[in-house]
């Protein structure tokens, strides 16, 4: 406004106004966006986005995908989850499996730290909103089913110290998997539908990273773990086996993002 | 009694009790209020008579400015400044003197023309008609208005000096 | 047109035929005072209504709709609520300026409000002065104001009444120039005056065309202001300065600014439907013999609220589109823009009328 003449200040002034009253002058006519809340509660939905409360889907044989790895636990900064686990004898080989997975709701903050860091996708956020109850009590809830267990995975490919990590890291990625032969031929042709696919592809390789680092910090602590208690072999096998795993998986980030740049050019 | 004398009591009790409250109240704010209501009460004697154009003027020269302007530089003024200062004899025997000449005027004025009540009963408004009113305002004829007019404008002024020199930092 | 005079003559033979004379005019102004009364409360909760309800279209809600079929008795909750509220007393203040200010506010306010012409023979206060002695009287709304402010003895009282009398004292300019060049095309300044003119000629906004169209504008935008509305509600910029004036007043003493708000953008609106939009006169075209005959079936009183309310809308409008502005953008906006612009407007206006550019 400083730098504009007197008339050349108002008349622009008077337009910006009129774009103003065009724009509420159409929004009085609009439908209207209000949500009748007691009476559309059934047919009520929030985005699928909102994050309401965490959950733990199961599939239809009541399996969930959670491996106790805890990793959830070590990233919620309130201490909201409790993941209780034990070592059971699975053909021989000694086995994680999870117990209970607590969740204290009223502590939670829905930073969603906890499904991010996540190497499984296990838990995540449903969009529920009627979440008050009459005691904080109420609020801390067991997310796995009873009964429930962890869902098998497809048949490793070696049975060798890490068969867990490298199950993770290629499911982790059915993004890569399946958008990298896809994405090489269309590449070349620099129509939107190849980037659209472009963006995707990038996406998915941002997310592999992610992960990596996220792997790699769980492994540190690990490390720091096994380093505080030297001769607690278990801890010390853990450590290793998170390091092995966030080795493979950054690995496999980076190989994908090569793959990726490649398919760029 | 006539439904105009009955008003006309009224009016005139307000301007008068209005009056003495203006002096005898310590409150600047409160003085200029109950101000207000005698210049309110004098514009309900000029509507009375059917001067409506001298009532609005008194309203919105008065009421309006005036008292605006004098609201203004009370409010200026820092608070506890805001009661009037002591009476001294000299102060006493100022005022005394102007009351009087005031009073002397007034009843001088009262005993040569005599205390008209037909002018109470309301002349009919619509044979001053607004195009009259102006046409006189802005004449220099014998009987026309232009100087007191522009005198009007001079009042405006003095208050807006007066309300300066009251709210200038000291 | 029906003519409401009939109505007040029979009335007052009636009187006049078994009552003395001052028994008669005591009738008379009680009952007047009745119907002012009633009105403005029935208008004020109408409004109040609209407000929310149109506020609410605009920002793409639906508005009160809990408490009964559409939320119509949520402004009754309200009013009951106000009035069952305790009026708080504080230390160190003056009191009896305290509650002497918002009775001068609901004066000024209830006084113009009976300036307005309803119908041909029903308007209240009727003088040849009449566009004068609106603007007198609603100047002591400020008063009010004002003593609301220092009398409420807290800065952010003290602050939002000095605002608020700065900004009605300079837009209240604006508003006489555009009501002068208005007289200028009428001719007169009384209300029923300039209504029968317009029944006659056509509406002052057509007869006065580009300047008159241009006065209109201004005024809507000048009226806002007047009214202590947003984008000009500066006086009660509620994130910084609380409440403004009112502030420190609860229960009914507050109910009266409130009421005085919304009134005084009625009056408002009032006044531009009589003087730009012709008031209780018919939408009445030449030519048109079987339209005007419809038309001057329907009584000039809802013409009238027909107008104001399309007035209110335009004002609605206005309030909830434009942010608020900073108290020296709004001083800036009056005496750099509008007032060069409402006197350049008056000696267009005065030169349109003198050189015969009217449509009669």
């Amino acid at each position: 406004m400083e730098n504009k003449s007197y008339f050349s200040g108002l008349f622009s002034g008077i337009k910006s106004l009129c774009t103003g009253l065009k724009v509420t002058g159409r929004e009085l006519f609009t439908k209207k966006v209000t949500e009748r809340y007691p009476e559309n509660r059934k047919t009520n939905e929030l985005p699928e986005r909102f994050r309401g409360v965490l959950v733990m889907p199961h599939n239809e044989k009541n399996e969930h995908k959670c491996i106790g790895c805890g990793i959830c636990e070590m990233q919620c900064p309130n201490g909201t989850i409790k993941v209780e686990s034990e070592m059971v004898e699975v053909d021989g080989k000694k086995k994680k499996q999870l117990v209970r997975y607590i969740y204290d709701h009223g502590c939670c903050m829905y930073c969603m730290l906890c499904t991010r860091a996540c190497p499984q996708g296990a838990i995540t956020f449903a969009p529920e909103y009627e979440c008050a109850v009459f005691s904080r009590e109420a609020l801390i809830m067991q997310l796995n089913q009873p009964d429930s267990k962890c869902e098998e995975k497809p048949a490793p490919a070696k049975p060798a110290v890490a068969p867990k990590p490298a199950a993770a890291a290629a499911e982790s990625q059915p993004v890569a998997g399946n958008a990298t032969p896809d994405a090489a031929p269309a590449a070349p042709a620099a129509d939107s539908a190849a980037d659209e696919k472009m963006a995707k592809l990038m996406a998915a390789a941002k997310k592999a990273a992610d992960n990596a680092a996220a792997e790699k910090v769980a492994a540190e602590e690990a490390a720091a773990k096994a380093a505080a208690a030297p001769d607690d072999a278990e801890l010390k096998a853990a450590a290793e086996e998170a390091a092995a795993k966030a080795t493979k998986l950054a690995t496999a980030a980076e190989n994908f993002a090569k793959k990726v740049a490649e398919a760029q050019q | 009694m006539e439904s105009f004398e009955i008003m006309f009591i009224v009016l005139t009790a307000m301007i008068a009790l209005g009056s003495i409250a203006t002096v005898l109240t310590k409150s600047i704010v409160r003085a200029v209020t109950y101000l207000l209501l005698v210049l309110l009460g004098t514009a309900g004697l000029y509507f009375l008579m059917g001067y409506t154009f001298l009532g609005s003027v008194q309203t919105m020269v008065y009421a309006g400015g005036v008292i605006v302007l004098f609201v203004f530089a009370v409010l200026l003024t820092s608070a506890k400044e805001d009661k009037l200062s002591e009476n001294t004899l000299l102060k006493n025997i100022g005022a005394a003197v102007i009351a009087l000449v005031g009073l002397g005027i007034f009843m001088t004025i009262l005993c040569l023309h005599g205390f008209d009540v037909a002018a109470l009963t309301s002349p009919d408004e619509t044979i001053m008609p607004m195009t009259t009113i102006g046409k006189n305002m802005l004449s220099t004829n014998h009987e026309g208005y232009l100087l007191p007019f522009e005198a009007v404008s001079v009042l405006l002024l003095a208050c807006i000096v007066g309300g300066l020199v009251i709210a200038r930092k000291r | 047109m029906f003519d409401f005079n009939i109505v007040t003559q029979w009335l007052d033979t009636l009187l006049m035929s078994f009552l003395p004379a001052w028994a008669t005019v005591l009738i008379e102004c009680v009952l007047v005072a009745l119907v002012i009364i009633t009105l403005y409360a029935v208008f004020a909760i109408v409004m109040i209504y609209m407000e929310r309800k149109v506020c609410a279209w605009f920002q793409c809600r639906l508005g009160p709709d809990r408490v009964g079929p559409w939320g119509l008795l949520q402004v009754f909750c309200d009013v009951l609520k106000m009035m069952t509220k305790e009026i708080v007393n504080f230390r160190n203040t003056d009191q009896l300026l305290h509650h002497v200010a918002p009775f001068l506010v609901i004066t000024a306010s209830m006084t113009t409000f009976s300036c307005l012409p309803w119908n041909k023979g029903a308007q209240i206060i009727d003088f040849n002065v009449g566009v004068f002695f609106f603007l007198a009287i609603s100047s002591i709304g400020v008063v009010g104001i004002l003593l609301a402010g220092w009398s409420a003895n807290n800065k952010y009282s003290l602050i939002g009444a000095m605002r608020s009398g700065a900004q009605i004292i300079s837009y209240e300019l604006s508003i006489g120039m555009i009501m002068l060049a208005m007289i200028c095309l009428t001719g007169t300044m009384s209300f029923s005056e300039i209504c029968q003119q317009q029944e006659n000629l056509g509406w002052n906004i057509i007869r006065g065309h580009v300047p008159a169209v241009l006065c209109f504008i201004l005024y809507l935008i000048a009226g806002n202001a007047e009214c202590n509305r947003g984008p000009f509600d500066m006086p009660e910029a509620e994130s910084e300065l609380t409440a403004g004036y009112h502030t420190e007043y609860s229960g009914m003493d507050f109910g009266y600014y409130y009421l005085a708000e919304y009134m005084n953008l009625f009056i408002c609106a009032g006044i531009a439907a009589t003087i730009f939009l012709g008031g209780w006169a018919a939408p009445l075209v030449p030519g048109w013999e079987q339209w005007n005959h419809i038309m001057l079936y329907v009584p000039g009183a809802v013409w009238f609220v027909l107008k104001v309310f399309f007035v209110l809308m335009l004002l609605l409008w206005e309030r909830w589109t434009f942010p608020r502005l900073r108290i020296d953008q709004l001083l800036t906006l009056e005496w750099k823009y509008m007032l060069p612009m409402t006197m350049t407007l008056l000696v267009v206006m005065a030169l349109c009328v003198s050189f015969g550019f009217v449509w009669n």
